[in-house]
């Protein structure tokens, strides 16, 4: 009986040991690999919530709408860049590659990448929603109530899309 | 006419779950046969009432009949006819009579292979499979009618299926995890009544656990099938994202891979009760838990169906109830549950227990990733997400001990084990492993990366040390290789299996590793080279067919200035549902995938594209196929299929035993 | 014989712990289910109705700006024939219409993209909508055409459908996101709307 029980001990020991280090190591390494999200404003004037400001060098999401007319091409290469903004501040991105499919300007964005200046971004993600019914929470929240800029988009100016 | 009726078969086919819930778990109870023996035919006439229901609604798909408002917002009358079959699964509700359909699958399986089991067990576990089918009946019925009429005005045409799901990947994607998902609810049943019961030994781990492995077979098919359509179809090449919805398919496999296992002990030697138990509860709570997160909108992803808070509530209060109640009555009974058989530390039982205990730990990992930013979130800390390196990172760490444990148990005993008989083994696994290991890399790549080299030795690893626990075995040694066709099925199960994951991560290590990707923009006529690949962008065509129109990029590529593929790939408009679509071109190749994807033109006429260079990544989906295989193998065991024998050739007096009532609870 | 019971206690706290990680699961599910982005706080709210002057849906040559709007409280609905979650709505519209309520549309079209082989066709967009509001009803005093999208813009309009409810001075009260059902106008909207009503000078007016 009692090196059974002696044994059961170890193996419960082991257990708890082992797991609680386990848990610890993924939590460690969640809050490494957790990118909080911003909106625009956010950036510049701290989360809403909590009030913190992301660093430059950061990684980070950002979500808020394009700005018409603030698409940038290189004329050789994939780079892009272009100004989102939910209410007020303007932060810059810019990426390189393939946009998505959906990307179009004055439309709800997300990009992930990290903060190289204050209000500059270098992402290595975007992605665009889906159609005008449906957009995602974190858009939806991010350009909730928008005060924009005045542009002279219309239907019929061409589009600079491309 | 036909949309009402099915709307009819499905009440019906409740009602008939209802009285399943009911009489047979009532005739347990005060132990009246009669009663328990209506479960099979309750469970038959469910589910010949909901596959009415099914063929009602793919019927109404097939018609373009788009008075029915499901059909009218997941078709239209250009859609081929093909995806009009499988469209009916193309949205919340259609999805979720399949889920119920499904199910029912799964009972008439129960009621029809289970003749053998005692009257009161079979009684119970159908009774419980009623009762949680009730749940999906009520939620199907009030919650989300895929029958809902449009009447007296509906439109002419029908909004066009998600052309996402306009694939053949999808068509079979779906129904696989369904039946893997819906599957874990037999065993849970069979826990369920185990409980109830009072009696958890090794012949309650025999009968439950082929019905555990089919699931998990179907699990495994549904998520390999799944990743393969993420690769080809979201057009972005990579082949697992962490996406939650995909977390949530992984975390019931982890879980029914432990619960496998675990069954094997219990089986064989009568222990590891409990933990089996939990694993079987859990296995089919964490199914139910996917289910939540796809239909309640709670997390951001490309599967989600759009959010109806009310859904959400009804599933979690159903989740609640079940996992809730299920989990009480299993600490309840649990505690009163004991072991007598006695095994030391340094034991096959042992070594696969901390096996288990991994593979829930991974499960916690993946639950932990998909519920910590919503949890952040609910904290009032702000929006988060966690990528993919988190993942990637802990299962990296969890891979390496894994596989030390999964190469070595299949050498050692039940009960306990020298350290002296393992040594020479492990060492000339080990041995062999490293050497072969390093030697592929070095003689077949230019330079070594480290997770790629140790990714392959721990597959190699696996793979000797799997043919050695064959080699050892008596029979073997005796009669030479002839002896492997008296392997049992159990036994090919876990070579296959193992094999299988082994492949798999080969392919993995392989393509995270050296696979290699290029944005590029090019004029028709321009080349870029990748590998060792010559890319050439030859032309663009503009493409038009039923529900789209678009471009197609064709690209040929040579390879040491002999052509290999000739790739078009194509990026189309859908007019209907206004969503463009990346098709991208895919060469396959069992050591390489070449991969082209078409972006948007520039002012200058140029084009966006992207080319990929992946090797080995094929086989991450055909190690998915041969441990599918394996399952297959465990499921034809014969210890399985004595039963099925006296199915087919029952003689009067072997009812009369069968069926007999072993015990009777009052 | 009391060890024994100490002993299970013990044992039941332990296969306790399932259930204690499940339950905390569950209040977190629950509490995130509820905690819809989209019923947050909307800046409109409480600001007055941004300027505008766009033409009548149905005629080029009615022009409404917002002076013409205020007066009483109204709802303004922002919708499109396009919107398939609008066409669950109108019918409950309607009948709020029929009880009194003073609904205004605000209509915009799906952006044009020549990608999809889009064209604009201002006669073929009426038709679509006389045919929409004769089908499933029309609770919609009259229709706005926000050509230019400026004004939902400036009422930080996301996507369709949205709703705010506005009171006779032109101050936005209520901003919601997604459809009117019975379930959301009981609990959202009446209240406050009937508060506005009696409040508003010509409370009694059933006419519109």
């Amino acid at each position: 009986m009692n090196p059974r029980r002696k044994q059961r001990l170890y193996l419960t020991l082991l257990g708890v040991v082992g797991f609680s280090l386990i848990i610890g190591l993924i939590l460690y390494s969640a809050g490494q690999n957790m990118d909080l999200f911003y909106t625009p404003s956010e950036i510049v004037n701290g989360k809403n919530e909590t009030g913190i400001k992301p660093k430059v060098g950061e990684r980070l999401r950002i979500g808020g709408l394009v700005v018409e007319g603030s698409v940038r091409r290189d004329e050789e290469s994939l780079d892009v860049s272009f100004d989102l903004m939910d209410s007020g501040p303007i932060i810059t991105v810019t990426y390189t590659g393939i946009l998505p499919d959906l990307f179009r300007e004055g439309q709800g964005i997300i990009a992930q990448g990290h903060l190289t200046s204050a209000n500059e971004i270098k992402a290595f993600e975007v992605l665009a929603k889906h159609d005008e019914e449906y957009m995602s929470p974190e858009v939806a929240e991010a350009v909730k109530g928008i005060k924009h800029v005045k542009s002279d988009y219309s239907k019929t100016s061409d589009n600079t899309k491309g | 006419m036909v949309p009402q009726l099915g709307y009819f078969s499905l009440v019906i086919a409740m009602v008939l779950a209802t009285m399943l819930a009911i009489f047979p778990l009532w005739g347990a109870k005060r132990g009246n046969v009669q009663l328990m023996n209506s479960a099979p035919t309750l469970a038959l006439g469910a589910f010949f009432f909901t596959l009415l229901s099914y063929l009602a609604l793919t019927y109404s798909f097939v018609v373009n009949d788009f008075t029915v408002s499901y059909v009218a917002s997941h078709s239209n009358s250009l859609l081929p006819i093909r995806y009009r079959v499988t469209g009916v699964w193309g949205g919340h509700e259609g999805s979720f009579l399949l889920w119920v359909f499904i199910y029912s699958i799964w009972m008439a399986a129960v009621a029809l292979r289970s003749k053998a089991i005692p009257l009161l067990i079979r009684a119970r576990v159908l009774g419980v499979m009623g009762l949680v089918s009730l749940g999906f009946y009520l939620f199907i019925l009030l919650m989300s009618n895929p029958f809902e009429s449009l009447l007296p005005y509906f439109p002419v045409d029908g909004r066009d299926l998600n052309p996402l799901l306009q694939d053949f990947a999808m068509i079979i994607h779906p129904p696989l995890l369904y039946m893997g998902y819906v599957g874990l609810s037999v065993s849970f049943a069979f826990a369920i009544a185990a409980l109830l019961t009072g009696k958890l030994d090794s012949t309650w781990a025999k009968w439950s656990r082929p019905w555990a492995v089919a699931a998990w077979v179907f699990l495994t098919l549904g998520i390999t099938v799944g990743s393969w359509w993420a690769y080809y179809e979201l057009g972005w090449g990579g082949w697992w994202f962490w996406d939650p919805v995909e977390n949530a398919s992984l975390m019931p496999w982890l879980i029914t891979t432990a619960l496998i296992h675990s069954f094997a002990v219990t089986e064989k030697r009568g222990i590891f009760k409990s933990w089996t138990v939990l694993l079987a509860i859990t296995g089919f709570s964490l199914s139910l838990l996917g289910t939540f997160l796809v239909r309640s909108g709670i997390v951001v992803s490309v599967h989600a169906f759009a959010s109806d808070p009310e859904r959400g509530l009804f599933i979690l209060g159903f989740l609640a109830v079940v996992i809730g109640a299920s989990l009480t009555l299993y600490a309840i009974k649990a505690t009163h549950m004991k072991s007598y058989v006695k095994y030391t530390m340094f034991s096959r039982e042992v070594f696969l227990w901390g096996n288990n205990i991994i593979l829930t730990v991974a499960t916690l990992v993946v639950l932990l990733g998909t519920f910590l930013p919503m949890v952040h979130k609910e904290l009032g800390l702000g929006s988060i997400s966690i990528g993919s390196p988190f993942f990637s990172e802990i299962f990296g760490y969890l891979l390496v001990p894994f596989v030390a444990l999964l190469g070595v148990t299949p050498l050692m005993r039940w009960k306990q084990n020298k350290l002296a008989t393992l040594k020479k083994p492990v060492l000339i696994a080990l041995g062999i492993s490293i050497v072969v290991g390093f030697l592929m890399l070095t003689l077949t790549r230019s330079e070594v990366e480290n997770m790629a080299l140790l990714g392959v030795i721990l597959a190699i690893w696996i793979m000797i040390s799997t043919i050695q626990s064959v080699l050892a075995k008596k029979e073997v040694q005796q009669k030479g290789v002839a002896a492997l066709s008296n392997m049992t099925g159990s036994e090919w199960a876990m070579v296959l299996g193992h094999m299988g994951f082994a492949v798999s991560i080969i392919g993995m290590v392989l393509t995270s590793s050296y696979g290699v990707e290029k944005d590029v923009r090019m004029h028709t006529g321009d080349t870029v080279v990748l590998a060792g690949y010559e890319f050439e962008f030859v032309q663009i065509k503009d493409i038009t067919a039923e529900n789209y129109t678009g471009h197609a990029a064709v690209v040929d590529v040579r390879y040491e200035n002999e052509k290999v593929a000739h790739m078009v790939a194509e990026k189309r408009f859908y007019t209907v549902q206004r969503s463009a679509m990346t098709e991208a071109a895919v060469d396959a190749g069992i050591t390489r995938d070449l991969f082209v994807a078409l972006g948007e033109q520039f002012k200058d006429g140029s084009w966006a594209l992207r080319v990929y260079h992946k090797p080995f990544i094929r086989w991450v989906w055909f190690g998915g196929l041969i441990i599918a295989l394996g399952g297959l193998f465990a499921m034809g065991d014969k210890r399985y299929r004595a039963k099925r024998q006296s199915l087919i050739g029952r003689k009067e007096n072997e009812i009369e035993q069968s069926d007999l009532v072993p015990e009777v609870q009052s | 014989m009391s060890t024994e019971k100490s002993e299970n206690i013990k044992k039941l706290m332990f296969f306790l712990v399932p259930l204690a990680i499940f339950i905390v699961l569950v209040g977190f599910l629950l509490k995130a289910l509820f905690s819809d982005p989209r019923t947050r706080e909307s800046a409109a709210v409480d600001r007055i109705l941004p300027q505008f002057a766009l033409y009548d849906l149905m005629d080029d040559k009615k022009q409404w700006t917002q002076d013409d709007l205020v007066g009483e409280p109204f709802l303004l609905n922002v919708w499109g024939t396009w919107c398939i979650t609008c066409d669950q709505e109108l019918p409950y519209l309607t009948e709020l219409r029929k009880q009194g309520v003073k609904i205004v549309g605000l209509y915009y079209d799906q952006e044009i993209d020549p990608d999809f082989g889009d064209t604009f066709d201002m006669q073929q967009l009426r038709i679509d909508v006389k045919d929409k509001l004769s089908r499933l009803g029309n609770p919609y005093q009259f229709n706005i055409f926000d050509n230019t999208r400026e004004t939902l813009l400036d009422l930080g309009v996301t996507g369709a459908p949205e709703t705010f409810l506005v009171d006779e001075k032109g101050v936005i009260r209520i901003h919601h996101l997604g459809d009117i059902n019975p379930r959301v106008w009981e609990g959202k909207f009446a209240a406050k709307y009937a508060e506005l009503k009696s409040a508003s000078k010509n409370s009694d007016g059933g006419k519109l």
